[in-house]
């Protein structure tokens, strides 16, 4: 719904969901993190974003969701620079983002439930409904009926999938996952996977950031390799003999 | 989700914390209130004895009867004065041994107790006039001397003024006592929940949606810790009173009384409002995801 004030713009569902032109980031001035990063991410794509340690995975999400800003450079989410929001507009493109973490972030003393209801409430959004969307969520990352359980009493598996469904139950346009298979077997990685395909089935857009090369190749999607501040895309998965420099000359 | 049910929320988890700082905030407030317990006593002892527009007329020991009456007459004749009562030295001496088994008091000499003109004015003498009728009877000769009261209730003006003055530098210490627990706790309490306001703010809380609840608490701390400590005092005050009411009637001549009730809904208003901005500043600087 457009808001008072708002102006429509026809192509604005046709842009990009996602573009990164020229980013750089640096903690330290010897050792760039991300040096004049471009790249385009489309509406309902899964991406890979991989690489070693330091190589900037976390970095990149992170500056998606404003936890940091970019040195220079622009970072464009649904055609707004997320690089020059104000404080105060931060929360508010959080909204139109999920993200999941390697280490859950769930609040271990409360339910499911509670954990999932989360984001819904600082929406505001009406009881009713919140028991709604939360009951179709449980289903949808297989957890149906334990939405009563303690969250600190699951397992590893099922913790990852209440922060999933906590990630998806506002229908945002955009997941970040960051490192989130990183505490599961690989049995449990590869489920995990699965269920973040079947959101991206949906038409949620997935970046998801993993070291873990063997999660690569178990189904193609577009791979973004970050080391040493530069990038290389694999718009078919690593599989693919044609890795595209994503780096400026 | 309204912030007090999130704080009732967070309130239940952290409860122990919460009574730790309650407590602290009661004992603050415990001393404010009694400081200022004694300050409303004093003052009402103050305003009874310069109201109460009293005199003794001490009389030499040689004072015949007739000079002792002629002053009780020209007294009664005086603008101001309500009644005159002569007390002769032995119904002194009877008045103040009375219920008294006192064998020092026994032994004293009728000297201690000279006989006296007591004289009582009207409540709206002013105390210039009352200093106008003592320097008049002082100068007859046979007066001893004239016991007004001023200079106690000047002395009570003076204890008055070092006990407000010491009332508001207690409220001072009160002050940075409850911003200094309130704030501990409540940093105390956002490190505990750090997880929570970590992804509240990932989800795109505002940073005032965050702090709504904490200020709740601290509010509540504040408002429940002075809340507890005018019950607390009250409590005392009235086992106080019920066994020592008389005798301070009898003594001073006023019945104690208790805060007025604007006073004690003043401390706790200001109870919570000083946790509620501790709680505030401490949450600066603290919210950063």
């Amino acid at each position: 719904m457009l808001r008072q004030g708002d102006r429509f713009d026809p192509d604005a569902a046709r842009r990009p969901l996602l573009v990164f032109e020229d980013v750089h980031k640096a903690y330290r001035a010897d050792s760039p993190v991300l040096r004049g990063l471009n790249l385009t991410i489309e509406r309902g794509e899964f991406v890979f974003f991989t690489g070693p340690s330091g190589a900037g995975k976390s970095t990149l999400l992170r500056l998606l969701y404003a936890a940091e800003s970019a040195d220079s450079g622009r970072i464009l989410f649904m055609g707004r620079d997320v690089a020059r929001l104000r404080p105060e507009s931060v929360p508010y493109l959080r909204r139109n983002i999920g993200i999941v973490f390697q280490d859950f972030k769930l609040i271990d003393n409360w339910t499911v439930w509670q954990n999932i209801a989360l984001p819904l409430e600082v929406l505001g959004v009406a009881h009713r409904l919140v028991r709604q969307r939360i009951g179709e969520v449980l289903e949808r990352v297989g957890l149906g009926g334990r939405g009563a359980d303690v969250a600190g009493n699951l397992s590893g598996g099922e913790q990852q999938r209440v922060a999933v469904a906590r990630a998806i139950v506002c229908e945002p346009a955009l997941i970040l996952a960051d490192e989130p298979t990183g505490n599961l077997d690989p049995q449990l990685a590869v489920d995990i996977l699965g269920l973040f395909e079947d959101i991206n089935e949906t038409g949620i857009t997935v970046l998801f950031a993993t070291h873990d090369r063997s999660l690569l190749d178990v189904r193609p999607h577009r791979v973004v390799v970050l080391d040493d501040g530069k990038a290389m895309d694999a718009p078919n998965g690593l599989g693919d003999s044609e890795l595209v420099s994503l780096q400026v000359a | 989700m309204t912030p007090l049910e999130r704080a009732w929320r967070g309130g239940r988890s952290d409860w122990r914390l919460h009574v730790l700082s309650i407590f602290s905030v009661a004992v603050a407030f415990v001393c404010m209130a009694a400081a200022l317990l004694v300050v409303v006593n004093v003052e009402s002892l103050r305003d009874a004895w310069a109201r109460s527009g009293r005199a003794s007329v001490y009389l030499k020991p040689g004072a015949s009867h007739e000079a002792a009456a002629e002053i009780e007459q020209a007294l009664r004749a005086t603008p101001k004065v309500k009644t005159v009562r002569f007390v002769s030295s032995e119904a002194s001496r009877t008045e103040v041994l009375a219920d008294r088994s006192d064998a020092v008091l026994s032994a004293l000499p009728s000297e201690a107790f000279p006989a006296s003109i007591e004289v009582s004015l009207e409540d709206d003498v002013s105390q210039v006039r009352v200093r106008q009728i003592a320097d008049s009877l002082s100068a007859l000769p046979a007066v001893e001397s004239v016991e007004t009261y001023q200079s106690w209730t000047e002395r009570l003006g003076s204890l008055l003024g070092a006990g407000a003055t010491a009332s508001a530098l207690l409220a001072a210490v009160v002050l940075a006592a409850v911003v200094s627990v309130v704030a501990s706790t409540i940093r105390l309490t956002l490190q505990r929940r750090r997880i929570e306001v970590e992804v509240l703010k990932l989800v795109g809380a505002t940073d005032q949606y965050v702090r709504r609840p904490f200020i709740i608490e601290g509010a509540v701390q504040g408002a429940v810790g002075s809340l507890l400590a005018v019950l607390l005092v009250g409590a005392l005050f009235l086992i106080v009173q019920g066994r020592f009411a008389a005798e301070l009637g009898t003594l001073i001549g006023v019945t104690p009384r208790f805060l007025p009730w604007q006073v004690a809904v003043a401390m706790v208003a200001s109870g919570g409002l000083l946790g509620a901005i501790a709680a505030h500043a401490s949450l600066r600087n603290l919210l950063s995801v």
